[in-house]
């Protein structure tokens, strides 16, 4: 009951600032509106095309391109532009036809076609299936050569054998399934897990900024007259962080719910969800409470959280999937919450789990928080008492 | 002038005593540097090695050019590691289990219906989680059966003799040629340093400018005020302070991560001329967020999240022009957008006079928050 009226008188003593209301929750919108327009919505990516207006072939080309499902193709009227669209993020990536696709393509020559893409997954994604369509387009120009080389005939007749060939052979396919045998999604379109490795870095960076009020807290003296009455150190400190816990969470709520209602970004199972962003808040919150504790001042706990909240991120796989890291890094990952947290989105949104398939990682989220608050709570019962 | 001169010496004093210039200046900035350069550096070099599997259910000529001509230059590149699983489950398991990021199964039949030109397919096993691994086994799995694609076209135009093997020696008439590097645009190592770089000099910038309401708090801010000190001298010195710490800290990530992360700044004068101004527009706006808060406590949760609306805004984290619209234009209110196209204007050895937009426009969003906070000034620098 203690724990609660401590929590309580914390979060008004907060709140009374109308400035913190905005800060603390009005500003998390914006994140709602850039992790909604980035992860949201259409699942296609957008890709530049300059040149090749005049040609057939080309123009063949680009409407092939056009109709894959996922891609979203929109035309530059010269390199120069589509390269700056490229450069600033307005298109994914770009494709240069030369001026003389037609006419070398029709002589039997090979065509190059530039592509330029910015330095992160999508663009990996878009150069394969361009190549894709650029095979496929080439097929019977491949195949008029090789005609020609082998009996001796000229290209625009081997061409138009290939080509006849080419109708009335049907295409071998590759079929990319997940090990279900269901049609592989997360691999097509947008980067899928971008929403949730953002909000765990947020939560996190947030969470441990709380250090700041818990120094604050201690110095007023606020701390110590509650221990002159009849309540435990422990008592104070699970009010403290009650208190915190309740706004990293309100936080979180407030991205998720605002992200699924307009922007549709999915967060797979409800429950477990939730299950993981109240653990993973609890272990943002305990080491708010641990850097608290250790520092007294503002000004040496600051920089210490900053470079845990971003540190430890980018070390757990929120900046950079740990997919592409060394495996020297990637071992050293599960050191963090993050990567812990980050492989339980991945079994809720990638492999549709629930809250039972998560418990092993919950387990050790819950583990980090028991650490943290337990050494915070050793410390801050020295703090208090000195 | 030389009040402000004291109080910042004063500060830096204050701040290497109790170590959290130090913190702010050369350790935060280091470790990160080093952490970016442990995790991203495969990623930059382009030495990911992916591991991936293959189940041969067709015994044929056409699964053996697969392994032979396919795989086998790709494993002694270095490029992937092959695993051979015996049955379509032991694939499924090891895509599901994590063992390896893809499995290529070539179905029983391939090298028959490819004699035939009857209908036939190669799957792609895709882990779930390694989306990247999967494109890379996709676009490796397409060339084959682009491979095989053109070989039967030409047996079906008449030319009997042509082996079903997916060779590299089939001619390639439409070639993709990746021409990103030479582009106007960031290389990875260098989109991730500035893109950090400048998401954390708003955080750096803060430990200077909040201090006032830590004096005010402590009372000596009072005593200051009753020494024959100007209000703006005290505001100036704590700026100074900003400015001061900021610029070390981002001068130590840029040097850090040139080693670390091989990442290109550009010009060095245009780059520091991104990194002056960049601190200063970063030191305004905290200041006028400093002038809201009436403890530092406010202050540095405030500041610490008008940082990451801001530097999520303007694309430290992922490029938000992509989303378009709306919020491509609003990512354009944002220092932080500026600087990365000043860093972009600057590749491929272009000089100083690249980044002057950009300079332009990050001193333009200082002087606009620089005035905010100057007309609330009365409020942060009081008793």
């Amino acid at each position: 009951m203690k724990v609660i009226a401590i929590a309580v008188t914390d979060l008004r003593r907060l709140l009374r600032w109308r400035a913190n209301v905005f800060f603390l929750f009005v500003l998390p919108m914006l994140i709602i509106l850039l992790l909604g327009a980035a992860f949201g919505g259409s699942r296609q990516a957008r890709i530049g095309v300059a040149g090749g207006r005049e040609d057939v072939l080309a123009a063949k080309f680009v409407a092939a391109l056009r109709q894959r499902e996922s891609i979203d193709l929109i035309r530059y009227s010269s390199a120069g532009s589509l390269a700056r669209a490229v450069a600033h993020g307005g298109v994914d990536a770009g494709l240069v036809i030369p001026r003389d696709y037609d006419a070398r393509l029709g002589r039997g020559l090979g065509v190059t076609i530039d592509y330029f893409a910015r330095p992160d997954s999508v663009a990996q994604q878009l150069k394969t299936t361009v190549q894709s369509v650029a095979a496929d387009q080439g097929r019977a120009f491949a195949a008029a050569l090789l005609v020609q080389r082998r009996l001796g005939i000229d290209y625009p007749s081997a061409l138009a054998r290939a080509r006849a060939a080419a109708a009335r052979t049907p295409a071998v396919r590759v079929l990319v399934t997940d090990p279900g045998g269901e049609p592989y999604t997360s691999g097509t379109g947008r980067f899928q897990s971008g929403a949730s490795t953002q909000l765990l870095l947020f939560i996190f960076l947030n969470s441990l900024n709380g250090a700041a009020w818990i120094i604050e807290t201690r110095r007023l003296g606020i701390g110590r007259r509650m221990l002159s009455t009849p309540t435990s150190v422990r008592t104070v400190i699970a009010g403290q962080l009650l208190g915190r816990l309740v706004i990293a969470l309100l936080q979180a709520l407030i991205i998720v719910l605002g992200s699924l209602l307009f922007f549709g970004v999915s967060w797979g199972n409800p429950i477990g969800t939730a299950g993981l962003i109240c653990t993973f808040s609890l272990v943002g919150t305990g080491a708010a409470l641990l850097i608290g504790s250790l520092f007294s001042s503002e000004q040496q706990a600051g920089p210490v959280a900053l470079l845990l909240g971003l540190g430890l991120a980018a070390l757990g796989g929120s900046m950079a999937p740990l997919e592409v890291f060394p495996s020297t890094a990637r071992a050293i990952a599960h050191v963090t919450p993050h990567a812990w947290a980050n492989d339980a989105f991945s079994k809720l949104l990638q492999h549709h789990g629930d809250i039972v398939t998560i418990l092993p990682q919950l387990g050790v989220l819950f583990a980090f928080a028991a650490g943290l608050i337990s050494v915070a709570l050793l410390q801050m019962r020295r703090a208090l008492t000195a | 002038m030389r009040a402000s001169l004291v109080i910042l010496g004063k500060d830096l004093r204050q701040r290497i005593r109790d170590r959290s210039a130090l913190l702010v200046a050369i350790i935060v900035p280091l470790v990160l540097a080093s952490i970016f350069g442990l995790i991203f550096h495969n990623a930059i070099t382009g030495k990911v090695t992916f591991t991936f599997g293959l189940v041969d259910q067709d015994h044929g000529p056409a699964s053996r050019a697969f392994a032979t001509e396919v795989l086998t230059p790709l494993r002694r590149q270095g490029l992937i590691k092959l695993h051979l699983e015996p049955t379509l489950a032991a694939g499924r398991s090891a895509a599901d289990s994590g063992k390896v990021s893809a499995v290529f199964v070539l179905p029983a039949g391939l090298s028959a219906a490819g004699g035939h030109g009857g209908h036939s397919h190669v799957q792609v096993i895709g882990n779930v989680d390694e989306a990247i691994g999967t494109q890379v086994a996709q676009s490796i799995a397409q060339s084959f059966a682009n491979a095989i694609d053109t070989l039967r076209t030409v047996q079906a135009a008449g030319v009997s003799s042509v082996a079903t093997t997916g060779g590299s020696r089939l001619p390639v008439p439409i070639v993709l040629a990746d021409v990103s590097t030479k582009r106007r645009q960031l290389d990875a190592g260098t989109f991730y340093a500035a893109g950090m770089a400048v998401f954390f000099v708003f955080f750096t910038v803060q430990f200077g400018i909040s201090s006032v309401l830590e004096e005010r708090r402590d009372g000596t801010l009072a005593r200051m005020l009753v020494a024959p000190v100007h209000r703006r001298s005290v505001l100036a010195g704590k700026l100074l302070t900003s400015l001061v710490l900021g610029c070390a800290s981002m001068a130590v990530l840029a040097i850090a991560t040139h080693f670390l992360l091989s990442a290109h700044w550009g010009n060095p004068v245009g780059v520091a001329m991104l990194i002056v101004s960049g601190v200063i527009a970063a030191t305004c706006v905290m200041a006028l967020v400093a002038t809201l808060a009436r403890t530092p406590d406010q202050a540095q949760s405030w500041q610490g999240m008008v940082a990451l609306v801001l530097g999520m805004l303007g694309g430290a984290f992922f490029p938000v022009a992509q989303a378009g619209g709306l919020l491509a234009a609003l990512s354009l209110a944002t220092p932080q957008a500026w600087f990365l196209r000043g860093i972009e204007n600057m590749t491929g050895g272009v000089g100083p006079s690249a980044v002057l937009g950009p300079v332009l426009a990050i001193l333009a969003f200082a002087i606009i928050t620089g005035a905010l906070a100057f007309a609330r000034v009365g409020k942060l620098v009081a008793p």
